[in-house]
């Protein structure tokens, strides 16, 4: 019964496992579903695990039970790539220009949203993902855009290129698997920073120990002596330093949001710090960049013990990373370069980690970033990197 | 089993007002024997369901509270070590040392289990322990039974306790923990079901006193900037401290004067904060 409300769902994107299909199958049998509404609270206490999914689930109800109109995601899809046309557009309006068999100069005279109104137009003449044939989205067509094709000046949709084209995903997005992507989430980032532990022994001796209590007891002759231990807690200290200024982070500050509430409430001793791009003679307590500031040179009166993790995207121009007095900044003048600065923190702390949440890949492109690897051993702000980082924290050397 | 929960239907209890909904979904976590998940932001009722249930099938309750250091054998069963050396030691008591069991101490999972009557079990905050504590507690959740390795023996679930978990939203629970139970999201209450509430805990209250309050309130939690809102548990406690004040005029909540804030806002920066944007609003 239901099954093909069940594909509806799946299909959809509600991960709902046929394991519950079948205890909702149960629930029927025993005569508990007496209405419908019965059968909405019932089906979706059993089958959705989360919230996000209610209102979804909604829709799809609404339409399976009443006939109501679906969202249209099709619509969505198509919006994004046109926006993405767009995007490709501003960036080089030639190619798309060519791979649309129009002037540029005719496209050049549309505001913005007649663009976005005439990409969707295109977009839509092409009704399915249709691969081969020759209209003019699709793979392994003769076509001049698409992935794949073998038209010499054609760009490049769907399939991989190196270059980041935001063209590339367009299609795909059509097929993509919600429930594997998705940003960084607290959880994630938690399962990720659990391995993150110093446990040492600490407050009252509170706990018994078995196997010393039965030893030192059968070494007095019977005469009991009870053996306490202190019960192991996390004392690891991490200091976390946020790059938080500039344009260049505003693209990551959800995620390393994320990390930072994380961090609050995992480690009992959490001190954080903000710089912008890089840092010189100061950082500073408070986020405006205002009115804690901290000497560099002061940290060498903490435990050398202490976890340092370094959150940027360390991409800035050169100058201000190599000449001295090289901060952007009018009021902060210094004589120190500011890599000299980072040299310092990384003698300092013996365990250090940078995560950058600027993909791998792109690094071999960006020359601060290649100098500061040089200095903190970087990894990138996602779950993979995350491991990678607290892998190399918690080494012993 | 069945039949002893057979007739048995939750219907609400006499401090806690029920929505249809989650008597439904309540019942039929019952029936199929699935623990029931409650998640939702703090306030809305998830512990307090628990106490309701209990109350409502006249059975008696059983609370965990999870901690985050907190390991599943503690929430099983206890080997008393220290008293059992002592035994051997002055041979004093009533309990046969040879006999392990004697110092088995039973964890609140297994309270509910070897219960004479059918009980109500609440997992509170599960969220806060790690995800093998969730993982291997579903495990015994689902067989009814867990071993005791000291003396080798499996204690099995005399009556399947009718379980509750409640999760706050911050974090997402693993897949396996997901798909063994039913799930509920409880919505922090509209203002009509807030109005019940109310009445439900102050029968007596002015109508008029009552309908300001809660106007007041929903626009407190609007605020902009406020780190931890207030929940029904402070508008509870708010209401009995106006109640408690005989200077106190209904009508002067309205002009945007809160007495009281304390109560609201337990955050220094939110107590700030809203009493910065009250300022603005009169004048």
């Amino acid at each position: 019964m239901f099954v093909n409300f069940f594909y509806k769902l799946r299909e959809k994107g509600i991960p709902v496992t046929p394991t519950s299909f079948l205890r909702l199958q149960r629930a029927l049998g025993l005569g508990l579903i007496n209405s419908l509404e019965d059968f909405y609270t019932s089906a979706r206490a059993v089958l959705v695990k989360s919230e996000r999914y209610f209102d979804l689930y909604d829709q799809i109800f609404a339409h399976y039970f009443k006939g109501a109109d679906l969202p249209d995601t099709e619509g969505i899809a198509l919006d994004e790539a046109a926006q993405m046309l767009l995007e490709e557009w501003l960036r080089d309006p030639e190619a798309v220009a060519r791979a649309l068999g129009v002037e540029e100069d005719e496209l050049l005279r549309l505001t913005p949203q007649e663009l976005i109104e005439y990409f969707l137009k295109k977009l839509k003449e092409q009704t399915e993902a249709h691969h081969g044939g020759n209209r003019w989205i699709g793979t392994r067509g003769t076509s001049p855009v698409g992935h794949s094709g073998f038209h010499p000046g054609g760009m490049r949709i769907g399939g991989r290129s190196q270059g980041q084209s935001a063209v590339k995903v367009a299609l795909d997005r059509r097929y993509r698997d919600y429930s594997q992507e998705g940003p960084l989430t607290q959880s994630q980032i938690g399962e990720g920073l659990k391995r993150l532990r110093y446990m040492v022994p600490v407050g009252p001796k509170d706990q018994v120990n078995v196997e010393k209590t039965i030893y030192e007891t059968m070494r007095h002759a019977g005469e009991i002596e009870i053996i306490f231990d202190r019960s192991l807690k996390d004392r690891l200290k991490v200091i976390l330093m946020i790059d938080n200024g500039g344009w260049s982070m505003d693209p990551f500050v959800e995620v390393v949001q994320v990390l930072f509430d994380y961090a609050r409430s995992q480690f009992k001793e959490l001190k954080t710090y903000y710089f912008h791009n890089t840092i010189y003679d100061y950082v500073w307590e408070d986020p405006p960049r205002r009115r804690k500031p901290q000497r560099v040179e002061e940290f060498v009166r903490f435990d050398p013990e202490d976890r340092l993790i370094i959150v940027g995207d360390a991409s800035m121009a050169p100058f201000e990373l190599m000449s001295t007095d090289g901060s952007i900044h009018i009021e902060e003048r210094t004589f120190h370069p500011s890599i000299d600065r980072l040299r310092l923190l990384a003698k300092i702390f013996r365990h250090t980690a940078w995560l950058n949440p600027r993909l791998e890949y792109e690094w071999a492109h960006v020359r601060t970033i290649q100098a500061i690897r040089q200095i903190f051993p970087m990894f990138e702000l996602t779950l993979d990197g995350l491991e990678k980082a607290v892998r190399h924290l918690m080494k012993n050397n | 089993m069945n039949a002893n929960s057979q007739g048995i239907k939750f219907t609400g209890a006499s401090k806690y007002v029920l929505d249809p909904e989650l008597a439904r979904i309540v019942n039929i976590s019952m029936e199929l024997e699935m623990p029931l998940l409650l998640k939702g932001e703090p306030g809305t009722g998830k512990t307090m369901l628990a106490y309701a249930v209990a109350e409502a099938l006249r059975m008696s309750l059983i609370v965990l509270n999870v901690k985050s250091s907190m390991k599943l054998v503690d929430a099983l069963y206890q080997y008393d070590t220290l008293t059992r050396l002592n035994d051997s030691r002055f041979g004093d008591s009533k309990r046969d040392v040879s006999n392990i069991e004697d110092y088995i101490k039973m964890g609140k999972i297994g309270q509910a289990f070897v219960s004479a009557l059918r009980v109500v079990l609440l997992i509170d905050e599960i969220d806060k322990a790690d995800t093998d504590f969730q993982d291997d507690m579903l495990d015994v959740l689902d067989q009814m039974s867990f071993d005791i390795v000291e003396i080798d023996k499996t204690i099995k679930a005399r009556h399947r306790p009718v379980i509750v978990i409640t999760s706050n939203a911050k974090k997402d629970l693993s897949d396996p923990f997901l798909g063994r139970c039913t799930f509920h999201h409880i919505a922090f209450p509209s203002p009509d079901m807030m109005r019940e509430i109310i009445n439900v805990h102050f029968p007596q209250l002015d109508r008029e006193l009552g309908k300001a309050c809660i106007e007041t309130f929903y626009r407190l939690r609007e605020i902009p900037g406020i780190e931890k809102k207030p929940a029904t548990r402070e508008l509870i406690n708010w209401v009995r401290a106006l109640r408690c004040d005989p200077d106190f005029r209904p009508g002067r909540l309205a002009k945007g004067e809160i007495p009281y804030m304390g109560v609201l806002f337990k955050k220094s920066t939110d107590y700030l904060v809203a009493s910065q944007h009250l300022a603005r609003a009169r004048n």
